[in-house]
């Protein structure tokens, strides 16, 4: 697929995997210098120590003892059974010349001052040796060493092991490496896929979630984002659609009286009346307009640098000493209960406009004789304002929805109204990091904002 | 009453001029911000009616800002397209006396004008107001209209006050709702007609003149009226 066709440089997960690969070949390189100085490395140690003493050994037991006498240890310890396999004893005379030992041919000694390794002649075969070479007082060289055939063939299999063990692994990373990138690709995938056919216009797709991990994690995280933006979008198509018929219905009534008064004979008192009613209408939509800018502005939480210190009490009171008429005109008792100092922070016209809201919407919908009760007061340790009618309600399925915007209960829509007041509401409350709680008030509706107390 | 109006949309410039020359008032237009800028502080006028936004890289507020820097106390109403109450807030803020969202009604502008220079204009500080033979003691809170004594909630009391105060004068719901109330909001209901025919009920009832007038599509008004109520200005 063209999808991950990108050149190595430019795909984290060909980084991730090649940087998990060198790491890799790094860890198996340390591991068997580690493994290999522990072993081969202590044999080389133990063989330069054990001939050293040796030689040591060897020179203090003899002091300062001719030459006859070393030439005679050197055949003690070349036939007395102990290791003879193994060691090396060599003595030359000053020129150069064996005296005694088992070495066809040795370096010259010269050339190698201290240990050296060599392959030397021994009992007519040529083997690796370690060699300490030792010049003497009274003249010549002791050659003290060890036959290496062993050690070498050690050497050669901790190798081979090695070798093998790294090969091995790095089969292992590469598989693993190559297993890991296609995991990591196929998680991408899915969120790739699911993005394109969101691109291309299918807003319902959602990321598959498998299992617990962070794609997991991360894939609910997207679907979560794309659950909003999904009841956003269809939120902006509602309101689109419920503007385009709301407004249909005042203008083509605007439209509808002009008409009508043009097609009549124009009287003044016709045509007044017709350019009055039209103006009343479009007073009407502009207060439409004004509330659907006044959510936006609420939703858009710009306002907190205005608020102010107030006291949601005086504002309760007032709106519902305000309203306290309008609610006797209707046959409907009103009782204020707005205890002063609860102070919030917030916009006072906001705020006294979202309880003339709650208020306007219980004296339309509660009805003639209903009991209205607006309290101030605290509530679960939060200031709260609250409207509570006895009227018929809102049922319980369409509490939810009745925030939205434009939505109208269906039993309502023979009354006055745009379905905005309690979206405003709602959107005044967030504004104010607050809710709008719609309870059912058995019987009615108590309809509460309830706002975080102002801290000192 | 000299005013100017600064304001780049011709359609609505005509609009306001026209209806203030009708009203006796003696406009001068400008239609850009430096203009505008030169009128305002070039001569003394009684009140600016000033749009916020304009083109000529001179907006509304810094108008309105060089005015106060210059000492200049002259009245301005700014009209403007931006309705949100933070633009509302920073315009008043800014040294505005006033604030009208666009689109408005012509008699609401006139009542605010009005209202505005009669705020202006030294008051004379009575502690009697007189409408007709409707009297209201500002000591006592006693109203009496003839011999009768009057009895008022403390909220129809200012009501009355205000309308008083504005004698023949057209007084808007908003006006009266943000001065009577001091809030700024658009209450979706007749509350403040409510209010009023409360207060007529116990102003005007049982009188052969009435004082308190509704004006269709515009607020009130307060006076002896001719028999013949005037046609609220047609716009």
């Amino acid at each position: 697929m063209s999808r991950f066709s990108n050149p190595l440089r430019t795909s984290i997960v060909a980084k991730l995997v090649l940087g998990y690969g060198l790491l890799g070949i790094a860890s198996i390189v340390a591991v068997s210098a580690v493994f290999y100085s522990g072993t081969i490395g202590v044999i080389d140690q133990n063989i330069d120590g054990k001939i050293r003493a040796q030689t040591e050994r060897l020179l203090d037991k003899l002091g300062d003892g001719s030459r006859a006498a070393l030439k005679a240890e050197v055949h003690r310890l070349l036939t007395d059974g102990v290791d003879n396999d193994r060691e090396i004893f060599e003595l030359l005379d000053e020129d150069g010349m064996a005296i005694a030992g088992n070495l066809g041919s040795w370096p010259s000694v010269a050339d190698a001052p201290d240990l050296v390794t060599a392959t030397v002649l021994r009992y007519g075969r040529s083997a690796p040796a370690r060699l300490y070479l030792r010049p003497l007082v009274q003249g010549g060289v002791l050659i003290v060493g060890r036959d290496l055939s062993e050690e070498e063939a050690v050497r050669e299999v901790i190798w081979r092991a090695l070798l093998a063990g790294a090969c091995v692994s790095l089969m292992l990373t590469i598989a693993g490496a190559m297993l890991f990138r296609r995991t990591i690709e196929a998680r991408l995938g899915e969120i790739r896929r699911t993005a394109a056919q969101i691109e291309a216009g299918d807003l319902s797709q959602r990321i598959p979630v498998t299992g617990n991990d962070e794609f997991a994690l991360l894939n609910r995280d997207i679907n979560r984002m794309l659950d909003r933006i999904e009841l956003l979008m269809e939120g902006i198509r509602n309101v689109s659609n419920a503007i385009a018929h709301d407004l249909r219905t005042p203008l083509s009534r605007i439209r509808g009286r002009l008409d009508d008064a043009l097609r009549h004979e124009p009287t003044v008192p016709r045509l007044s009346s017709a350019a009055h009613d039209a103006i009343d209408d479009i007073d009407d939509l502009i207060r439409l307009f004004e509330r659907l800018l006044q959510i936006a502005e609420a939703e858009s939480g710009m306002r907190a640098r205005l608020f102010e210190r107030l006291d949601l009490g005086r504002v309760v009171a007032d709106i519902g000493e305000m309203y306290e008429a309008t609610a006797e005109d209707s046959g409907i008792t009103l009782t204020v209960d707005a205890p002063a100092s609860l102070y919030v922070d917030g916009d006072r016209n906001l705020l006294a406009s979202a309880v003339a809201s709650l208020l306007d919407n219980a004296i339309k919908y509660a009805g003639r004789g209903a009991v209205i009760h607006v309290r101030a007061g605290l509530y679960q340790g939060e200031a709260s304002m609250s409207v509570h009618d006895n009227g018929p309600g809102i049922p319980d399925a369409e509490r939810g929805k009745v925030t939205q915007r434009f939505y109208r209960v269906d039993k309502s829509r023979h009354l006055p109204g745009n379905g905005l007041g309690l979206s405003i509401v709602s959107a005044t409350a967030k504004a104010h990091a607050g809710t709008l709680v719609l309870e059912d008030g058995g019987p009615g509706l108590v309809a509460r904002i309830v706002l975080p107390l102002a801290v000192n | 009453m000299r005013c100017l109006v600064i304001e780049d949309e011709a359609e609505t410039s005509n609009y306001i001029c026209k209806g203030l020359r009708e009203a006796g008032y003696v406009v001068t237009a400008a239609g850009n911000g430096p203009d505008g800028l030169d009128y305002a502080t070039s001569e003394e006028w009684d009140i600016i009616i000033l749009d916020r936004m304009l083109p000529g890289r001179i907006d509304g507020l810094s108008i309105v800002d060089k005015l106060r820097a210059l000492g200049k106390q002259t009245p301005v109403i700014i009209v403007s397209a931006l309705t949100t109450i933070d633009a509302r807030v920073t315009g008043l803020r800014g040294g505005a006396d006033d604030y009208l969202s666009k689109p408005f009604a012509f008699s609401e502008l006139l009542a605010r004008v009005e209202a505005l220079l009669r705020r202006s204009a030294p008051g004379a500080d009575s502690t009697q107001l007189q409408v007709a033979d409707l009297r209201l003691d500002l000591r006592t809170l006693r109203v009496t209209r003839g011999a009768k004594v009057i009895t008022l909630q403390p909220r129809e009391y200012r009501l009355l006050e205000y309308l008083m105060r504005n004698e023949n004068q057209v007084v808007t719901r908003t006006m009266l709702l943000e001065s009577v109330w001091d809030y700024h909001f658009d209450p979706q209901t007749n509350v403040i007609d409510v209010q009023i025919s409360r207060l007529r009920a116990k102003v005007d009832k049982d009188f052969p003149v009435m004082l308190i007038h509704t004006l269709r599509g515009v607020g009130y008004r307060m006076g002896v009226m001719p028999p013949e109520e005037p046609e609220p200005p047609v716009v």
